[in-house]
């Protein structure tokens, strides 16, 4: 199969690539939109897909083939995101099943510099998300600051929060950084709980919508003689807010910060060997974990209008590291595919209420006793200017060295 | 009897009952290397496993008749059982099959399980999302006209005297406990003077799961009323004891224990408001452990050779 795909005439790579997408998306699909049974078998189609493919080779292949056609793929995949909601017009909770999926992928990915690259598990991912959340939130409330400068502020709100979480275990490793984040993620829950000025337990409600002028994210979104449900504006924005995200993490992922981010996480003392400084490559990574949850968490603020304590709770943090270990650790594609399947899982499962918690705790330890590397497992990285043109002309004919063998 | 003495009873009686989740934690860790994050988890199950066997022992007419103490020392075997079961059952599905592997795996498969646990209990024991009222079992009277030093307070912190004296001699000095530690030291050294090593693990998590049973069986007392999801937060107040005492030292778990149980109850006690922002500062105390003295009170430094 994969010497199939080599075989193939480059001409026609393209089209593969824009008929991939189509697949993936028909499949994701029949996820967001089928009944209770459809979308569980389409899940599981996905989960077995993914590992099957990985068994025979095919994904790296697959990477090749959309790292040189990056243009066609990304063309096919704006089109899609674009139509997306289109098709699910009739019913406004689809948008807002997809809106989440977006954010926790952005959340997911930042949670991603320090889980997947510096092999630093941290546990207050919702304290993260949460931050941004209040910030943009009160911002607009207390001193009626215009919800689209929130974010940059909740970015750097969070982005502080990470830098003093990330202090105290700078000089910790293993299970006493997990302690470290723990209870940070407790205390901030418990400091928001008692804090009367940040709405205490009742949270912040009535955030003001994103407006553009006099024209308000609230209203249905009417294009090309189509009324499209509110949530459609905040899938749009969130949506390109979510691939800033990837081509951000991508780049970093095979920038010179990720090989450093890498080497910690493989051995510290070998990184420092190598005149790697840890303290900052670890703070920086945090940073910017920080950054990304800060901007989906101001989203998710104005987008709900309501937010309260229990949704920044360990909970949260632990459904995050869910996604990121399903996914595959430090791997981009693979933490967004974690992100946007658990997502879709757990608001199928909103009839099961009871049972989120127990469902959660059964897939982290499916996954880690059946497949700890994730769906989508993580590669060699490529330090390597894989977007920039001296790559591609370094590689664009010689098809078949791809770099991505592990 | 002034407030201060009062306080103090207080914080040694919820450092006691720390002290057995510190205790359970610094075991595990001793013995296989790896931190048991669900141990608070177990210790809230053995504690509904005593309410369940005493309201069946209830309901089935078996109580009239029985002395309480007999009652009591037979529901609280009953529910350290269970425990050491789950205990077992922990190690086998949640530690086992990831020996050799990252150190974050057995982290987040323990997380998982007692998030499991947690939910189980709330799932299927009967209203298991409420506050269940914890049997008065322990008597109710007072040694003197002291209200502090009623016998429940002292059977308390008399139990935890007891379980941890014992634990002492069983470690240190019968046979078992020397191939415990023997593990601990060096496994393939103790491997090769005949000690087997899968025996004396599983025997360590019976012992840590019949700890553990007698601290949720503790709390319970103390509190009085028991929640499913209590295990999170004992755990972890248990896990801040053993690290900022030191983890893997025993005399450690208990000095963490006693601090981090001090500084809540004088906190709560003696800042006005202080009673929210209680476990804000054990945090706080932990964190600021983390930053200048990572090994803890007793801790041995490590240095770390390549």
């Amino acid at each position: 199969m994969s010497r199939l795909i080599a075989r193939l005439n480059p001409k026609w790579e393209p089209a593969l690539v824009v008929a991939i997408n189509a697949v993936s998306a028909a499949l994701v699909y029949a996820v967001v939109t089928g009944r209770f049974y459809v979308s569980m078998s389409a899940v599981a189609l996905i989960v077995t897909g993914l590992i099957c493919l990985e068994r025979v080779g095919l994904i790296d292949e697959l990477f090749r083939l959309y790292s040189q056609n990056r243009r066609a793929a990304l063309l096919a995949l704006s089109i899609i995101l674009f139509l997306f909601p289109f098709t699910i017009r009739k019913s406004p909770y689809l948008v807002h099943i997809a809106v989440m999926a977006c954010l926790y992928a952005i959340t997911a990915l930042g949670l991603n510099f320090q889980m997947g690259s510096t092999d630093m598990t941290n546990f207050a991912g919702g304290a993260f998300f949460g931050m941004g959340a209040y910030t943009s939130a009160l911002l607009n409330m207390k001193i009626g600051l215009n919800p689209w400068f929130g974010i940059p502020a909740a970015m750097v709100m969070t982005v502080l929060l990470a830098y003093l979480i990330g202090l105290p275990t700078l000089r910790t490793r293993g299970y006493y950084l997990s302690l470290v984040t723990i209870a940070m993620q407790t205390v901030f829950t418990l400091l928001i709980i008692n804090t009367e000025w940040v709405g205490g337990p009742n949270g912040v409600a009535g955030i003001t919508p994103y407006s553009l002028g006099s024209y308000s994210f609230r209203s249905p979104l009417w294009l090309f003689g189509y009324r499209l449900p509110y949530q459609a504006h905040y899938f749009y924005l969130s949506a390109l807010v979510l691939m800033c995200a990837g081509y951000v993490a991508s780049r970093l992922h095979i920038s010179r910060l990720g090989l450093c981010w890498n080497t910690i996480g493989e051995d510290e003392i070998a990184a420092r060997c190598q005149g790697i400084n840890p303290a900052s490559a670890k703070l920086l990574a945090f940073c910017a974990g920080g950054a990304f949850a800060g901007a989906a968490g101001a989203i998710y603020a104005h987008y709900i209008s309501f937010i309260g304590p229990e949704d920044f709770d360990f909970t949260k943090s632990l459904m995050i590291i869910c996604m990121v270990i399903l996914g595959g650790m430090d791997n981009v594609t693979g933490v967004t595919v974690g992100a946007v399947l658990l997502t879709l899982i757990d608001e199928k499962l909103r009839d099961f209420t009871d049972y989120r918690m127990l469902l959660y705790g059964v897939i982290l330890l499916t996954v880690l006793l059946l497949r700890p590397e994730g769906l989508i497992p993580k590669r060699v990285r490529r330090y390597e200017l894989v977007f920039g043109r001296a790559w591609r002309k370094a590689h664009g004919s010689g098809r078949h060295e791809t770099g991505y063998q592990a | 009897m002034s407030v201060f003495t009062e306080q103090v009873m207080n914080a040694l009686l919820l450092g006691s009952c720390y002290t057995l989740a510190a205790i359970g934690y610094s075991l595990f860790f001793g013995v296989i290397d790896t931190v048991i994050f669900c141990v608070g988890d177990i210790a809230i199950f053995g504690a509904f496993g005593v309410l369940a066997i005493y309201s069946l022992a209830v309901a089935g007419g078996l109580v009239a008749g029985v002395p309480v103490w007999l009652l009591t020392l037979a529901v609280v075997l009953g529910g350290t059982m269970l425990c050491a079961l789950l205990s077992v059952t922990t190690h086998r599905v949640g530690v086992k099959p990831f020996e050799g592997r990252p150190s974050l795996m057995p982290l987040l498969s323990t997380i998982a399980l007692g998030v499991v646990i947690r939910e189980l209990i709330g799932l299927f024991y009967p209203q298991g999302r409420n506050p269940h009222v914890f049997p008065r079992l322990l008597p109710g009277g007072a040694l003197s006209d002291m209200a502090i030093l009623s016998y429940r307070n002292l059977i308390i912190l008399g139990t935890t005297l007891v379980l941890l004296t014992l634990l002492f001699l069983f470690v240190n000095r019968t046979k078992t406990g020397k191939s415990m530690q023997a593990i601990s030291q060096n496994k393939e050294a103790a491997c090769m003077i005949g000690i087997n090593p899968g025996a004396i693990v599983t025997l360590t998590f019976v012992i840590g799961g019949l700890l553990l049973g007698i601290g949720g069986f503790l709390i319970g007392s103390y509190y009085s009323i028991i929640r499913f999801d209590m295990g999170a937060l004992y755990g972890l107040k248990g896990f801040s004891a053993a690290v900022v005492g030191g983890l893997g030292n025993t005399y450690g778990a208990i000095v963490g224990s006693m601090l981090i149980a001090f500084v809540e109850v004088f906190v709560s006690g003696y800042i006005h408001g202080g009673t929210a922002y209680a476990s804000v500062f054990a945090f706080m105390v932990v964190v600021l452990f983390m930053i200048f003295k990572p090994e803890g009170i007793l801790g041995e430094k490590t240095v770390e050779k390549v």
